[in-house]
């Protein structure tokens, strides 16, 4: 059901505070920083055009997570239809996509950096959780909501995903991978 | 107190670092985190992870949006054509991430769509709008490195920038970043107070020398915009304050600012 002309416009201001989340959530599904910009242009015109889904009031941008969620879920289909051979998940593994362009704010580079390729190897699936629950901060039911998954689910994708880092860096860089640089 | 008989889970665990463990159950697990010390040791090696994840991941926030995005917060396919102050308020953050990224390609293309030039107000009120609502990276150099903060973006300027002491009125410097202005860089100054209101300063060299000083006030969409031009400099205070809030900010800072020995290279 798509919106009409009469519908009310989303709330710019908010659409814009939301675009460099939405940009991050991309680069995490895509593994690709320029697929990712791709990712959400098409996320927000879809938006526009379902914006009478959205309920006024309520977190725009767990709605706008949603929205890409689900255009990615179907170009996903669509790739794999169209290709056997697809599989978008392995390329998360491309590093150029991983990379940290400022200077982070508490942990040195060179660690962060590594922490990330580590992240780049998840599948997709446990990648998006670690996503939205550690770093977006959202509610294990509010990300059920936005993959359309159920709360069990979220919590043993978000389980496996932090327990193969860990094991990665149990087998990296030796007892302390994580040093505070301050 | 009731004994919880459920062990501790994974769950829990994970719940636990997220901060998202049911309050009922937080007495249990948090006693058997202070028997256990592997549980301990795995919590926190969980909150190291959660904040090393925060740390890399919040580091793709300070890169500016491409264009085609910024357009695409405005575009209604619906309506098949750009509302009127939707295409001008794109212009202005077009423009503003075009300066920062690319230079000024294409800008007077935006901000002449529709034949709506965009008041400096409402691009005030989008650089507001864009950084001010940014929880975790609203700004590119913390407080914690004001002295540097400043001398780069004095550098930037061309003159000598200050961030006022707004701790008096409740608001503390949060940081600040570079913004590209409509025709010179602009220093913005983001402030905090307890309330996590946000305030932000915008300081840029006007086009052309303003011969008097004057104070103006306007709103847009929801955004108060109180600004003043003087001989050498613009500044513009905006926030989701009320007028007489805003005012009386901004005679603070005004009043600050006049003090300062302001040298502008001519």
């Amino acid at each position: 059901m798509s919106s009409s002309p009469e519908d009310p416009p989303l709330p710019q201001p908010d659409l814009l505070a939301a675009l460099p989340r939405l940009r991050r959530y991309a680069r995490v599904l895509t593994g690709d920083a320029t697929r990712a910009d791709d990712l959400v242009q098409e996320a927000l015109a879809r938006a526009w055009e379902k914006r009478r889904l959205w309920a006024a009031g309520s977190d725009l941008r767990a709605w706008l997570f949603t929205v890409m969620h689900n255009v990615f879920v179907n170009q996903r289909a669509l790739a794999r239809h169209e290709k056997q051979h697809v599989s978008l998940d392995s390329e998360g593994e491309g590093s150029e996509a991983w990379q940290i362009p400022v200077r982070p704010m508490q942990y040195a580079r060179v660690e962060l950096m590594e922490l990330m390729q580590h992240v780049g190897r998840l599948p997709t699936e446990q990648r998006e959780v670690l996503l939205l629950a550690v770093v977006e901060e959202l509610r294990y039911e509010e990300i059920a909501a936005v993959l359309g998954i159920p709360v069990g689910t979220v919590m043993s994708r978000l389980s496996r995903a932090r327990e193969k880092l860990r094991a990665a860096f149990a087998d990296g860089a030796g007892s302390s991978p994580l040093k505070v640089v301050k | 107190m009731p004994m919880n008989p459920l062990p501790v889970t994974d769950a829990d665990v994970n719940a636990y670092v997220d901060g998202q463990l049911a309050p009922a159950r937080a007495p249990a697990v948090e006693e058997a985190i202070a028997r256990d010390p592997a549980l301990a040791a795995r919590v926190a090696e969980l909150r190291r992870q959660n904040a090393a994840l925060h740390d890399a991941f919040d580091t793709w926030l300070g890169e500016a949006p491409p264009p085609r995005l910024l357009a695409a917060t405005a575009r209604d396919p619906a309506r098949g054509r750009w509302p009127r102050w939707l295409g001008a308020s794109v212009a202005a953050a077009a423009s503003l991430v075009v300066g920062l990224g690319l230079g000024w390609y294409g800008r007077d293309a935006m901000l002449q769509r529709d034949g709506t030039p965009t008041s400096f107000t409402r691009q005030a009120a989008l650089v507001h709008a864009l950084y001010a609502n940014d929880k975790n990276r609203p700004v590119e150099i913390w407080a914690a490195e004001e002295q540097r903060l400043v001398r780069w973006l004095s550098r930037r300027l061309g003159f000598q920038v200050r961030a006022p002491d707004l701790n008096s009125l409740g608001f503390a410097l949060v940081g600040g970043r570079l913004v590209a202005g409509n025709e010179n860089p602009t220093a913005l100054f983001v402030y905090e107070n307890q309330e996590n209101q946000r305030l932000t300063l915008q300081v840029r060299k006007p086009t052309s020398p303003q011969h008097e000083t004057a104070f103006r006030y306007a709103i847009e969409d929801g955004v108060g915009v109180y600004y003043w031009l003087e001989e050498n400099c613009t500044y513009v205070l905006s926030g989701n304050l009320d007028r007489a809030q805003l005012l009386a900010i901004g005679r603070v800072v005004y009043g600050q600012l006049a003090t300062l020995d302001v040298s502008t290279p001519k």
